[in-house]
Order: structure tokens, then sequence, then C-alpha cells
């Protein structure tokens, strides 16, 4: 069995497996601790719509935060635009996609698609930079920290080096992008990359509660 | 052709003319990737060379090989190299057969021990050899004698080079390579299904001209001719580069002759020459026909699912099994936050008590 | 009007002697982890479990805190505050506690003893970063379960446990009982306002706080006077008057029900529409928001603030107030538990702006607002004392960018710690109440 066929077979198939048994098995042994019914009378009803509001309000700090956190706003929103372009609009990504999915969808040309990846790589490291530099990022950060920012890095760059057919043999590459993203898939439900599936229940929950005080979260 | 006669006298008798003979020595240089001042050095090696003899074996196998080689255009120098060797032993194309055949080849390998050429296509069955007999000799047996008399051995097509079709999920039986079988000997693997004529007669010319075996990959293949994959080579690259793909094979894109990759080309992970040599003298190959490569020189092209799979489609096994990974986690999940609130109400009921 | 008040100076003598009073819990350390751990299990649930999961280590929480901003102390970081928890929680409760385990430290005795200064000191519960946070997690919730675990293990700053000992046992606070009311209610019907004490049945029932006997006696006079000339049927009890709640502040689960059970079950016994809640931020978050939950009974009274109560009685024109024609300017200092805890922020401006005065924002307001400093009872803690007067320099100058002649808030806790920082940085602009600020403008 060559690498290639290792890395889009059994090693893609144990990468799913485990990513998809891990992420359900973190959310749901997360939300089943369950909480006490909150017996307050509630200033407003629709808890709802206040927590569907939050996952939309949480992508844009209050105003009285913008000046303090600029740069991190900023990189944070290329760094997730650039990453969400290049990984769903390439079109060999969506021919994977569509394998699973069943269904696709129109892609970008891949100069595009190439100025992305290269802008998303570019804005993780700017961002691992300041991870071991800023005072507070560097003393919250562990290791996890680091790792999740390197395995989402490396398929960048093994994605990059494969599709410009430099640094080896197109095989190898292409074996090596995969199996880096399968590392990432398999660190993912165990450290933060998680949260790329939290977001919804912990925005969500965090709308109902100020909802329900009749604040806007 | 006289056994004492040399290729170039041979060729010069047959009307091949000087100017056509280097032309075709220049372009076997080049395949090879050696420097312009060896063409003199084929030259002279090929003109003086004697003709050396080749046993060809051909095991489970279906004959394309021999018919592309055989067949693939009209007279030309590559055909008439084969002309120019001495086949003493070829199961499909000799007169003789039977007992007479057996005794020729025996005969050979007598006479030319340790200095003869052994072809070999088709694969080996070794689940049962009486799989596969020639006069009540199984394969293995046969190959097994044949190579260990040999200088070198040339594994070509896909079955003698990598196991092939035959070796192909289930392989009832038992299909293994040239290579599996014989150790301690040059193997050659001219891989395809087939493999490119002018490929065969390229490494017969590089053994003619310097007495070794040529460069070689990982996969035991000439690097001159499999060095490169057909991606890189492709006419159609540019469509791949701006994101123009044929959807269907009868699409605007299709028609326009845009990139095959989304209709499972596998290109990007072939190597072998089509992209560059062609087929048929040089008219055409699968992907400028409209058709995507299959891979057919790599080991297991048959076992890598669809030909109309696009490489990136993965195999990535079933909807059923993620759901079964999904159902997993969900029990593990529910069972350990379970187990977390039972600690829990336990340490409270402590604290009351 | 002026009623006799402790001075600020001798406020905080009072608090030396309960600080001397008290000797250091003594406790093995076996024993504190054990009980850290179990109060951490109990707060423990559905909603922390995804919060302490989804936590990006972004560190942005740090720029919303105002003791990281003042200090530019990177282990003021919120998400370090309750870094403690998230180790039990991945040790112990997670899914994943297996995995976890394998590298996660457990908690030592050591590390609860140095998560004090960060979780009581250094951190009022203002909750302005869970607004900041783009995962919409709840930090401030979390540091709270943190106080939980350390009170639980003893390491609690001596006032807050001298004073949740005397609420627990003595059901006062600064010796404030039955018998300082009754005192202070009767100077008041001296002054001709009437305070109807232990009245049997009544529709409303007002709360005070020992604070504002002690320090702003004028506060309860003026929430009385409100009333009175809204014409309302209400009571204060002189046994279950006590708004503030210590065991929520300190961490202290048994004396927090209990404080709430004694307002709960008086405020049945009274046969009451409404539970009308003094100028206290957190008194707001325990009864409107905590009370019914921790009581596990739907409660069948409404439970509304003061600035909710004046903004309504305004708007049924039952309240006469006389409209200030000379342009005064007020600025309104967001109390946290009554705005971005409570979501009662904009009766207040409207109170404000009925009584004719120009409503001046700071810049950061509302559910943003800057914390006063000294929120969750940090007032009475001695070993914050200086960092909450670097925390006052934010909103100071917050208040200065308005530039309103007066600062009105809607908390006794918020204006205590004002008026501290004011004095010690020699702040001229003068600090007051909503109440009395109303009741001064009432038309008799």
């Amino acid at each position: 069995m060559t690498l290639l066929e290792f890395a889009s077979g059994p090693g893609l198939q144990w990468a799913l497996w485990i990513f998809v048994f891990g992420v359900v098995w973190r959310l749901i042994g997360a939300l089943f601790l369950l909480a006490r019914k909150d017996l307050s009378k509630p200033r407003r009803h629709n808890s709802v719509a206040a927590g569907l509001g939050a996952i939309w309000s949480r992508s844009t700090p209050a105003h009285a935060f913008e000046k303090r956190i600029l740069f991190q706003h900023v990189t944070g929103y290329a760094w997730h635009f650039a990453l969400f372009i290049s990984v769903l609009f390439f079109a060999p990504h969506i021919l994977f996609f569509e394998s699973v999915l069943g269904f696709g969808w129109p892609h970008l040309p891949n100069t595009i698609v190439m100025v992305t990846a290269i802008i998303a790589t570019a804005v993780l490291i700017t961002l691992l930079i300041r991870r071991a530099t800023h005072p507070v990022q560097r003393f919250i950060s562990n290791a996890d920290d680091y790792i999740s920012i390197v395995v989402v890095l490396i398929p960048l760059v093994t994605g990059i080096l494969a599709f410009a057919h430099v640094g080896g043999r197109y095989e190898t590459l292409l074996a090596l992008h995969l199996l880096s993203v399968e590392v990432m898939l398999i660190w993912f439900p165990f450290g933060k990359l998680m949260h790329a599936i939290m977001t919804m229940p912990a925005r969500y929950q965090a709308g109902t509660a100020f909802g329900r005080r009749g604040v806007k979260a | 052709m006289r056994k004492d006669q040399t290729l170039g006298e041979y060729l010069q008798s047959q009307g091949v003319s000087r100017r056509g003979f280097l032309k075709f020595c220049s372009a076997t240089a080049s395949l090879m990737a050696l420097p312009p001042s060896a063409v003199a050095q084929v030259a002279e090696a090929l003109a003086t060379a004697r003709r050396p003899s080749v046993i060809w074996l051909s095991f489970q196998e279906c004959t394309g090989c021999t018919e592309s080689l055989t067949r693939s255009h009209a007279p030309t120098v590559e055909s008439l190299i084969f002309d120019a060797i001495s086949l003493d032993y070829h199961h499909t194309l000799q007169a003789a057969s039977g007992h007479g055949a057996e005794a020729a080849r025996e005969a050979a390998m007598e006479e030319n021990e340790g200095e003869y050429i052994l072809v070999v296509d088709g694969s080996i069955p070794v689940g049962n050899k009486a799989y596969s007999t020639i006069a009540g000799i199984s394969n293995y047996d046969m190959l097994v004698e044949a190579a260990s008399k040999a200088f070198a051995i040339v594994a070509v097509g896909t079955c003698a080079a990598f196991g092939g079709i035959p070796h192909a999920n289930p392989n009832p039986t038992g299909a293994v390579s040239v290579s599996d079988i014989v150790t301690g000997k040059p193997i050659i693997n001219v891989s395809g299904c087939p493999p490119i004529p002018v490929v065969i007669t390229g490494v017969l010319a590089h053994f003619l001209t310097f007495g070794t075996i040529p460069e070689l990959d990982a996969q035991g293949r000439p690097a001159a001719f499999f060095g490169q994959n057909i991606h890189d080579r492709c006419y159609r690259r540019p469509f791949y580069e701006r994101g123009q793909f044929a959807e269907t094979f009868d699409d605007e894109g299709a028609r326009k002759g845009w990139c095959l990759y989304k209709l499972g080309c596998k290109g990007p992970t072939t190597y072998n020459a089509c992209a560059t040599l062609k087929w048929n003298a040089g008219t055409s190959f699968p992907i400028q026909s409209g058709h995507g490569c299959i891979g057919c020189s790599e080991p297991n092209f048959w076992d890598k699912g669809s030909f109309y799979n696009p490489i990136s489609a993965g195999m990535w096994g079933s909807r059923d099994a993620l759901l079964g990974a999904a159902a997993a986690g969900a029990a593990l999940g529910v069972g350990s936050a379970i187990a977390a609130r039972a600690r829990k109400k336990k340490a409270q009921a402590a604290e009351e008590a | 009007m002026s009623n006799e008040a402790m001075s600020l100076q001798d406020f905080r003598g009072l608090l030396e002697k309960l600080r001397a009073g008290i000797a250091p819990r003594e406790m093995s350390d076996e024993e504190r982890v054990r009980r850290a751990k179990k109060a951490f299990m109990q707060k423990l649930n559905g909603h922390r479990a995804v919060d302490l999961d989804s936590c990006l280590q972004c560190g942005m929480c740090a720029e919303a805190c105002h003791f990281y901003e003042a200090t530019q102390n990177e282990t003021y970081a919120p998400v370090y505050k309750f870094r403690l928890l998230r180790r039990f929680y991945r040790r112990e409760m997670s899914p994943m506690r297996w995995f976890y385990r394998v590298f996660t430290p457990d908690i030592t005795a050591e590390d609860l003893q140095n998560w004090q200064h960060l979780v009581y000191d250094a951190c009022t519960g203002c909750g302005r970063c869970d607004m900041i946070c783009p995962m919409g997690i709840k930090i401030s919730a979390s540091i709270r379960v943190v106080r939980h675990g350390l009170a639980a293990a003893g390491f609690v700053p001596p006032e807050m446990r001298v004073l949740r000992n005397e609420q627990r046992d003595q059901n006062t606070l600064f010796g404030v009982g039955a018998e300082q009311l009754k005192a202070l209610a009767a100077r008041l019907g001296e002054q001709g306002i009437d305070v109807p004490l232990d009245r049997e049945q009544a529709d409303v029932m007002l709360l005070t706080t020992a604070v504002e006997v002690l320090l702003f006696p004028d506060a309860l006079a003026a929430n009385a006077r409100i009333l009175n000339s809204a014409g309302a049927d209400w009571t204060i009890q002189s046994d279950a008057f006590e708004a503030t709640n210590i065991g929520i502040i300190s961490g202290d689960d048994p004396t927090m029900k209990l404080a709430i059970r004694r307002i709960v079950d008086k405020a049945k016994a009274c046969g009451i529409k409404t539970l009308l809640l003094p100028e206290s931020g957190h008194a707001y978050q325990t009864m409107r928001w905590e009370a019914a939950t921790e009581m596990n009974e739907s409660l069948s009274f409404e439970i509304v603030s003061m600035p909710e109560f004046i903004a309504s009685e305004i708007k049924a024109n039952r309240l006469n107030l006389k409209r200030q024609s000379n342009g005064a300017s007020v600025t309104y200092h967001d109390p946290c538990r009554l705005s971005r805890k409570g979501g009662v922020t904009q009766q207040p401006r409207d109170v404000l702006e009925a009584l004719g005065m120009e409503v001046r924002e700071t810049p950061s307001n509302r559910r943003e607002n800057y914390c006063c400093g000294s929120g969750c009872g940090e007032f009475v803690m001695q070993s914050s004392a200086n960092l909450r007067q670097k925390a006052f320099e934010i909103k100071k100058g917050e208040f200065e960018e308005a530039g309103a002649d007066t600062v009105v808030t809607g908390c006794a806790n918020c204006r205590i710690n004002l008026l501290i920082g004011a004095e010690k940085s020699g702040w001229q602009t003068p600090v007051t109440s909503l109440v009395e600020t109303v009741a001064a403008n009432l038309a008799d």
C-alpha cells in the first residue's frame, strides 16, 4: 500500500470515524450534564429568537470594545473567511465533499483559491507569533493552543505545495496533505478546534440566558 | 538475419537509412535523458551490437501487451529492433509448439546462460500453481528456472510488473508479480496496460548500448519514461489551473477540451510517458481523445475505486459507518454525562446526610 | 433632608474591627481540596460545561476587564481566573475526562490559595467580559463557581467570612438588625415620613440593606417617600428586610439559600403582590433572577427594582414630580447586576429625563458599562483596596469624558466605591442615588 493509498483510504476512514465519534461524544457529553430549569419570570419570552440572535450578534463585538480588540477582530475575520473560501470553494475539495454529502456546489478559479490560501497561511502564522509574544495570550496558552494552530497550518502548507507541485512528487504531496488533514481531524474533537462546533450551542445558550433578562447578548 | 550479423548491418539490409537510424538513436537518447553527446555512443553501440538472446514468457495475460508491441505501427525502427533481437522463445508468436518449443527454450537458456534477457508478460498464480501451466510446467516453476540463468528480467505490462488485473481483488488465482517471486536479479518493470511500445525498445536499446539496465524509479520502472506524471505533462493542464472542468462527457467543457479531473482522470497520480510519447505513432493518447487517464501503469490501479471517481473524492467509507461512529460517540457522551451526574448526586446526598 | 449617617471613615473603622475579630480558617490541605472539588462538582452543569468546552483562549476577555486594563497584569485575564475550574472539569466531569486526566494537573491547596487573590480581589464579577467573548461564554458565572470552591475550602477574605457568619447566625449585618431598623423608622416617622413597619398584609414589601441603614438612611427615606407619594399599600419587615446576600457574594450556598428563604417566606406570609428591591445590584440579581430557581418554586409575586418601579409609576401618572428647568446634567452609572445582568438600563434614564435632566452617557454604558470597581461586596475587603483604586481611575476618566454635573447610580455598593474612590483621588463631582434624586424632586 502506498502512502497515498493509505492516506486516501484507511487513513481517511479512520480519521473521519474518530472525528465524528469524538465530536458527538464531546458535544453530547457536555450538553447532557443538563442544568436546572430556570424558574424566574422571563422578561422576554421568545428565547429561541434570542438564542439565534446571539449566534449572529457575537460575530460583531459591541462598539465599546472595538478599539481594544481591533487587531484580533480583523485577523479573526481575515483568517476565517480565507480559510472557508480555500476549503469550501476549491474544485478538488468540492469533489471530496460531494462524494461524502452527495451534492456539490460551484467552485472558484484555482488562482483565487491559491490567493486566499496564502492569505490564510500568512494570517495564521501572524496569529501564531502573536500567541507566542502577546503577554496575555502567551500566559494563558497551553499545548493545545499551539498544537491546534500547527495541525491547521500544515494542511494549508501541504495543500499549497501539492497544488503548485513544489517540493516533491504530486502523490507524495497529496498524501502528505491528506495525512495532515487527517491528523487535524483526529485532533479536532480533543482540542480547541472543537470551538467550530461549540460556537452554536455556546452562543445560543448565552443568547437565551441574556434574552430571558431582556439584555442583548 | 543471420546470427553473426550486427544490428547496423541488418538494419541497412532492410533498407533503413543511416539518417533514419540516427534519428531513432537521438530520440532514444533524449527519451532516456542522456546528453546529446551520447547519441553517437548510442548509434555506435547499436550499430555494432550482436543480437542478444531474448526469451519471452507469457503467463496470466491477455496478449494485449504483445499485440501492442507487434501491431503498434507499420514497419519502423522499433519493430525492426524487435526483428533484430534473437527472440528465441515466444509462446504466442513462434511457429513451433508443444515439446518442440520447450526444447528451443531450454536450448537457448543453456547456450546463453547468464546473458539472455528474460521478458515476462502476465502475472504468476501462486494460490494454486496449476491455474496456469505451459507444457505441464507451472508458470511459477518456469519463471524461477528461466530467471535463475538470465542476465536481467523485463516485466512487461502491469500484470508482470505489479500483478495487474489478475491480482485485483479478490485475486482468485493468488496472482503475483515477477518481483514478488524473483530476487537477486535486476528486474525492469515496464508497466502499463498495455505499455507504450517505444518504452520497451528504449529499454532494449539502453541495454544494447551500455550493457546495463537503465536508472529505475521506486517502482522499478525506467525513470526516463516513468519519471513524470501525466498531469504535469498534460496539454489540458492550463484548464485545471483556471478551474475549467468538463462536468460530463458530453457537455460544453468536454467539447472544448477542458480538464477531465472531475470525471475521474488519474493523471496527477499516474507516472507514464503517454502525454509526451503518445500512442499509435504519436497520434493521440486517452486524455486527448476525451477520456481521463485510468492510471493503468500504477500498482493496484484496478482496486482504487471507480475510474470515474475524482482523485480527491477519497475512499472515505460509507455513510452508515459514519452514522455508526456518531451513534457510538453519542452513547459514550450520554454515558459519561450520566456517570458524572450520578457522582454529583452522590456528593450532594453525602452533604445532606 | 439629612439623616444622621455613619461617615465613611467610621465605616472603615467598623470593617477594621470585623477583620481583627476573626482568625484564619484552619483546615488540612486534603480537606480543603476535597471541599473545593465537591463545591465545583455541585455547581458544574451543562451550561458551564458548554462554556468550558468552548473557550478559544483568545484572551479578548482581558480587554474587557478593568483590573487588567488598569494594571496590564496578565494573570488578571478573566479566562485565567476560571482556569482552576476548567482543570477540575477536564479531570472529573468532562465527557473526555479519561483523556484529559492524563496531562491536566490536579488541584492543590496551593492553587486554591493562589486563586483567592484572582477571584476575590481582582474580580468583581461584573461580567463585562461576558459581553466581549466571541463564543458567548458567561465567564463571570464560571469565576463565581471558583469562588464557591474557594469558600468551601476556607480561602475567603476574612471580612466576608465574618459577615457571612453574622448573616447566617444572627440575621444581622454590621450589627444592623430589627432593632436598628425600628430605630431608624421611628426617626423617620418623627420627620413625617411614614414607614409602615411589620404590617401583616400589604401589596408591596420593600427591602432595604444594613448599608443603607448605616450609611445611606436618606435612601430608605427616599424609598418611603416615593412609595407614600405613589399611594402604595406597602410594608417593610423588621425580621426580613435585608436585601444583601453575603451567601451569594462570598460563594456560600447554605447562607445564600437561607437569606433568600427568609425573604420569600415573609413575602408569602404577607400575601404581597410585589417585592420591591432597594438600590442593590446583587440583590436584584439574586431575588429577581435566581431566587425562584434556588427555592425550586415559581414565586407568586413580582420582583421589581426601584428604578423599574419609579419608571412605571411615572408612566402611570401616579408620581408628582418637579421638572428641573436649569438644565442640570447627570451621568447614570449602570450597576452591572442591574444592567447587563439584570436588563434594567432604560428605566433609570427615563426617570432622570422625566425629571428634566440631561443624561450624558459615558463612552461605555448600559451593557458595556465599566464596573465601579468594587462590585460583589469588594468594598468590604482590605486586600483589594489598591487594585480597586486603580480601576476607579478608569471609571473616573469615563465620567470626566461624559462631563456631567452629577453622577447618579442605582446601587449602594457602586455608590460607596465611587465615594471612596473620589475621596482618595480628590475627585469633586458629587455621587448620589437615583431614589434620592427622585425623592428630592417630589412635588409635595
